[in-house]
């Protein structure tokens, strides 16, 4: 209980800082749906829609309904994504490696807590730090974009969004404890764990750009949770959630043998 | 020069991996170029059939689009992304690495002036970085002569390409100017993804919304391909604000560093 509490205290900061860039964010992307307003709304659609895949994806217009607030929210819905896949990464690669990086791992161990119990308040701490940004996000989502969009009802949606969002979180956070305890310099723990961020990142660009490669989206998490399918189709696949789950939980479980047996290097 | 030297040597290792990184990426996006643009001479012609203004709406004309150049330059905004971080990355360790593994007052006290030290510093980053960009362009060149099955502007090509360099340089100079306003980074690299990230999204952001004003905001809209390709020139305004944001950053972080308080350990 010591140790989450110390965590929380230490990553307060930080988080507090994110929320408001999040609000900040959700804000400004719904008042410009508000000021632009896409007058020729409809008329756009219609051209959009008859546009290939390929060319869609370069205006990041892709299939969504921009005369609609959802529609626009779904639209600047990746930016949201990109901004809690960094949060995570980062907190789930720090988390644990910053004990020897700042040389505190020492003082730490000589504890009576064993390191199980270490990594579990460790990760109970992560957990939360990434349930308050999503919540965050979700409730000022909820807000704005329910603000706009003219009485419709908005808030399924965003739920259905940030649930994604919150998995997606998980496998970045997992993969970032996973390598701290792995990697035997603490050091390369979060590069490592935000260049795998953006190199699925960048691969799930690149399956937009060509539907050959298609058969990689198993690859890259930011294809499980897409939010045109969450709005306007079928909703979670399960075979993306019992995927994310997998991953999260062989990750959690690698963090923890790794680390019971790691040479710390103080 | 031994600063220098010792400094190219530290990030050896990281300028390999980036260059090497930003150099697969490079050739991962353009051979996909083949495809798309077969599949781009569609919607060419869909678009054609539509009134000037609708196409105008889109911000960007179709035909740069679909030809090479317009591509290579909607791949390119990732390739600056990436170097972007790179860069802000270097500019924040310069000064913050030695605080924060104590070697600050070594450093400090070897018989070398404060403004030497911050000197040295920063040319090793520009060498890297200009390491980077070197690798990047030989590839990037050899990659698009391959799969361009068009003869494209090489003049144009290289206009685009050089203006990662000028990106690198500005996001290396706010990151030193951070490192020596902040008084101890705990991680480098939350910080430089945060500052890069949060321009690049309102980089995002202006190109949906073409908002004029937002781009005096983000280095990432400063050297604008689609602008480079229709006046072959780089936007004056532009240049000049690079320059200004270059310039004022490197002389604040020297007037900080010189009187910052350093303390030994």
């Amino acid at each position: 209980m010591n140790i989450y509490l110390r965590e929380m205290k230490s990553s307060r900061k930080s988080l507090f800082i994110w929320c408001i860039a999040m609000i900040v964010f959700i804000a400004a992307a719904m008042g410009k749906y508000a000021a632009s307003s896409y007058v020729s709304g409809q008329s756009l659609n219609d051209i959009i829609s008859k546009m290939p895949e390929a060319v869609k994806s370069m205006f990041g217009a892709d299939r969504f309904d921009l005369s609609k607030a959802i529609g626009f929210y779904g639209a600047m819905f990746i930016y949201v994504v990109l901004m809690a896949a960094i949060h995570a990464s980062l907190i789930g690669s720090n988390i644990i490696s910053k004990e020897e990086d700042d040389k505190t791992a020492e003082f730490l161990m000589s504890k009576p807590v064993s390191r199980a119990k270490v990594i579990t308040s460790k990760l109970l701490a992560a957990i939360t730090n990434i349930a308050v940004f999503n919540i965050i996000t979700m409730l000022s989502s909820i807000y704005f974009v329910g603000y706009y969009s003219k009485g419709e009802n908005v808030t399924d949606d965003v739920i259905r969004l940030m649930i994604g969002v919150l998995f997606l979180q998980l496998i970045f956070m997992s993969l970032g404890l996973c390598f701290s305890a792995f990697l035997k310099n603490p050091k390369l723990a979060s590069p490592c764990t935000v260049g795998i961020m953006l190199a699925t990142y960048i691969l799930s660009l690149a399956i937009d750009i060509n539907s050959h490669l298609s058969g990689l989206k198993y690859l890259t998490p930011f294809k499980y949770f897409d939010a045109k399918n969450l709005i306007y189709e079928k909703g979670f696949e399960i075979i993306y959630i019992v995927l994310s789950v997998l991953i999260i939980s062989v990750f959690i479980f690698a963090a923890y043998v790794f680390y019971q047996k790691r040479d710390l290097k103080i | 020069m031994n600063m220098v030297l010792h400094e190219l040597k530290s990030c050896r290792k990281s300028t390999i991996v980036w260059a090497i990184s930003i150099a697969l990426m490079t050739i991962f996006f353009l051979s996909l170029y083949p495809s798309f643009s077969s599949s781009a001479s569609l919607v060419k012609k869909i678009l054609e059939g539509y009134p000037e203004p609708v196409r105008k709406a889109f911000g960007i004309s179709i035909d740069d689009v679909t030809k090479f150049l317009g591509f290579y330059s909607y791949m390119f905004s990732y390739v600056v992304l990436l170097g972007a971080i790179q860069a802000m990355n270097y500019g924040i360790s310069a000064i913050s690495k030695e605080i924060k593994l104590k070697t600050a007052d070594f450093l400090i006290t070897k018989p070398v002036r404060r403004d030497e030290v911050l000197t040295s510093k920063l040319f090793a980053s520009l060498i890297s970085l200009i390491i980077t960009d070197i690798i990047y362009l030989v590839t990037a060149f050899i990659t698009a002569e391959s799969v361009a099955k068009e003869s494209f502007n090489i003049k144009l090509f290289f206009m685009i390409s050089v203006t990662l360099f000028f990106v690198q340089v500005i996001f290396m100079s706010i990151g030193i100017l951070l490192s020596t306003i902040m008084r101890k980074i705990k991680s480098t690299i939350s910080i430089s993804l945060g500052v890069v990230f949060a321009f690049y999204i309102i980089g995002m952001l202006q190109a949906t919304l073409n908002d004029k004003a937002m781009k005096y905001i983000t280095p990432f809209k400063y050297f604008d391909a689609g602008y480079i390709i229709k006046n072959s020139s780089y936007d004056m305004t532009f240049v000049i604000i690079s320059l200004f944001v270059v310039v004022v950053s490197i002389l604040l972080s020297y007037v900080f560093f010189l009187k910052r308080d350093i303390y030994a350990v």
